[in-house]
């Protein structure tokens, strides 16, 4: 029975349509929610199209505790366990119920084991289900450790005494024959849960006893705060153990996002951009906090690696400044001729062959008879790095501008929300009507973050034929968002509006294909692999 | 529950005392017990140095101090005086696995299951101490310099040992 339905075991992860979801947004302005109506695809849905599109999901905390519920409910069938087992197996084996069935069927003793559960005493005890009561760990335990007791226990750890009466409501055995009296239990558990955010792995008390607390065992024990912080750590894990889904990293989002096709080995290829749930964008593969299409992952790391880091200062260095010969001081020559006097030690010599100046005499930059190899070597390396200073600084500033641009986009929002109410005052046109100004802010800005990318992206490429049609688009589309852009700053007049309104139109709708294009084809480029890259440094 | 901690702890501190004592004397390489009865929180041990090893022949002298919440928490053991060993402060203070929560090694430098437990107690991390003075860890050592001695000259590691166990004993060091 173990792998009867197996392919239908993702059925309710599945892609569906997000309808449901816009509709609990609560993190977009009012314009925004009005202008989504006009929204047909910038801030996308997850439509799949081409092959290098992905289908995912956003899930909510209630969606995610209500497939972990399914897919126990599933164990709980598959193997006929009690759910506090067959979710404390799921967690071992990453929620995998076909794995852990097959596991299950095969060796139980052994797969009970390795989860931390006990092998069962008798063959019956792990697949009867336990009653639902709260003390039914206590007593379902007691029967099979001591069917009655006579002698009176004392717990171990705080040597309390208790009556053979009292065993049953007072001491807790987790079925591992290690019993403790139920307060030391509590301290226990609220400390791993509470101090050490500890959730489906906490073990039994005794040294070297891997059996694994219950999650019915732990909320019938501890306190509410405990109870809550459990539930979240155990959804946590959830997500954390699953290679399909991914917490959102935006700020104050609870949203986790499912997707199955599991990209991680195909990062070359794919750039696994998702929309979440609460408006922003994120990298199924990197986990970079925003959209960084058409550039890849292992691109996007390097980038940023590169333009964080000092590299580029040494870079600098190495392409303006010299060091003096005699005390090594960094010189920047800002000016004037060649006879140099470090203002440090006082050496005087040569910019251009770095030799002391004694030998030159009054014959200026007469000092081609230093031009041997050695020099030679020096300042070819100058001039590489003076050339990769200078290709780097080229794209840098590009993809600056457009990122400081999005930086911006706030109050590029209040610049354009302004724009429309003096649109309203100054003409008859109705809010509705205005909403043109927004979407074209909207799609200037998706405009200028592909652009952004592009840039980084070009500084990695290697130069051949197909990076041609790349830097074409690449132009198109810039030129295209730089008129857009312009046309937002313009003052209005009120009598060119209805001229404005239809420029601005078909220029918003310019750009957008314009981005389009470029997107599409570099996606299609990466999923070809027809772009060759180089990591330069 | 109000006041479980502490009277849990005296009472746990009273049932290992009343266990430690029940103890055959000249058989156990170690002794411990309250410094005074008034207060179960402050106890003195005496641990034999192993045989087969430098401390061999010497007697060292630790306080152990409980917490309030013990046995929740580990309590803390210092030799006094200070014993020359790898997992020994210089300070006296013993650093052992079975000492420490597993909160405290957010690197999971040691493993989960040698690490303290309310199911330990005096004798088993007193074991634990003597099984430290015949095999020192120096992969987590507190005194880096006697790791070093010990790691690159050993017979001058135990000649340090053995001339503070003569001097304990007031016998005139080695020569």
């Amino acid at each position: 029975m173990s792998s009867d339905g197996d392919e239908m075991d993702y059925d309710d992860f599945e892609f569906e349509d997000d309808e449901g979801i816009e509709d609990d947004n609560g993190s977009q302005t009012s314009i925004g929610e009005a202008y989504d109506a006009f929204d047909d695809g910038v801030a996308g849905k997850p439509v799949k199209k081409d092959p290098w599109d992905i289908s995912y999901q956003p899930k909510s905390v209630e969606e995610l505790q209500e497939e972990q519920k399914v897919l126990v409910d599933r164990v709980c069938g598959l193997i006929d366990s009690d759910p506090s087992t067959a979710a404390t197996l799921l967690r071992h084996y990453h929620w995998n119920p076909e794995k852990l069935s097959d596991k299950f069927w095969e060796e139980p003793a052994k797969t009970l084991h390795a989860a931390g559960l006990s092998p069962p005493s008798s063959p019956s005890s792990s697949t009867k289900p336990l009653p639902a009561s709260n003390n039914a760990k206590a007593s379902s335990s007691r029967s099979r450790l001591e069917p009655v007791p006579t002698e009176s226990f004392e717990c171990p750890i705080c040597c309390l005494e208790f009556e053979p009466e009292e065993i049953a409501s007072q001491t807790l055995s987790l079925g591992c024959e290690h019993r403790f009296c139920k307060g030391c239990w509590t301290e226990y558990l609220e400390r791993k849960i509470l101090d050490e955010q500890e959730s489906g792995r906490v073990q039994c008390m005794e040294d070297g006893c891997g059996r694994v607390v219950g999650e019915r065992t732990v909320i019938a024990l501890v306190n509410d705060k405990a109870k809550d912080r459990y539930r979240v750590l155990l959804d946590r894990t959830y997500v954390d153990d699953s290679p399909q889904l991914k917490w959102c990293p935006h700020p104050g989002c609870e949203y986790a996002v499912f997707c199955k096709e599991s990209p991680a080995r195909k990062l070359d290829q794919i750039i696994p951009i998702v929309h979440c749930a609460c408006g922003n964008d994120f990298c199924f593969g990197c986990g970079f906090a925003n959209n960084h299409q058409p550039l890849t992952c292992r691109y996007v790391k390097l980038w940023q690696k590169k333009c964080a880091d000092d590299s580029e200062t040494g870079n600098w260095l190495m392409a303006n400044t010299k060091e003096c010969t005699k005390c090594n001081a960094t010189i920047e020559k800002n000016g004037g001729c060649n006879h140099m006097t470090c203002k440090k030690c006082r050496y005087e010599f040569c910019w251009v062959c770095q030799g002391d100046w004694q030998s030159h005499g009054t014959s200026w930059y007469n000092c081609n008879r230093f031009d041997e190899k050695t020099g030679q070597d020096a300042r070819d390396s100058q001039a590489k790095s003076r050339a990769s200073l200078q290709r780097y600084l080229h794209y840098f500033n590009r993809w600056a501008n457009h990122e400081q641009s999005a930086k911006l986009d706030h109050q590029l929002y209040q610049k354009t929300e302004r724009k429309m109410e003096e649109m309203q005052n100054g003409s008859d046109l109705t809010w509705i009507e205005v909403q043109f100004v927004k979407r074209a802010a909207d799609v200037l800005l998706e405009a200028r973050m592909s652009l952004k990318w592009t840039y980084a992206m070009a500084f990695y490429m290697k130069k051949d034929l197909s990076t041609e049609i790349f830097e074409d688009n690449q132009a198109n589309l810039e030129q295209a968002v730089e008129a857009l852009s312009e046309m937002l700053e313009k003052p209005i007049d009120a009598t060119t509006i209805m001229q404005l309104k239809s420029d601005m139109v078909n220029k918003t709708n310019y750009v957008k294909k314009r981005a389009e294009i470029i997107l599409d084809d570099t996606l299609k480029g990466h999923y070809e692999s027809r772009w060759k890259f180089t990591d330069r440094d | 529950m109000s006041g479980r901690n502490n009277s849990t702890a005296v009472r746990r501190l009273a049932k290992e005392y009343k266990d430690l004592s029940k103890e055959p004397l000249e058989e156990s390489m170690f002794v411990a017990g309250p410094i005074s009865e008034d207060d179960f929180y402050e106890w003195e041990a005496l641990v034999v140095g192993p045989e087969g090893t430098p401390y061999e022949g010497g007697v060292f002298c630790a306080k152990l101090s409980f917490p309030k919440d013990y046995p929740l928490n580990p309590f803390k053991m210092v030799f006094d005086p200070p014993v020359y060993h790898p997992n020994v402060y210089s300070n006296g203070e013993v650093c052992i696995s079975i000492l420490h929560t597993p909160g405290d090694d957010p690197l999971h430098y040691e493993k989960a299951s040698e690490r303290w437990s309310p199911v330990q107690g005096v004798r088993s991390v007193l074991m634990s101490v003597l099984s430290m003075l015949a095999e020192p860890n120096v992969e987590s050592g507190a005194n880096i310099e006697c790791c070093k001695v010990f790691r690159d000259d050993t017979p001058l590691f135990e000649k340090i040992i053995r001339d503070q166990v003569r001097q304990q004993l007031e016998i005139p060091p080695e020569l």
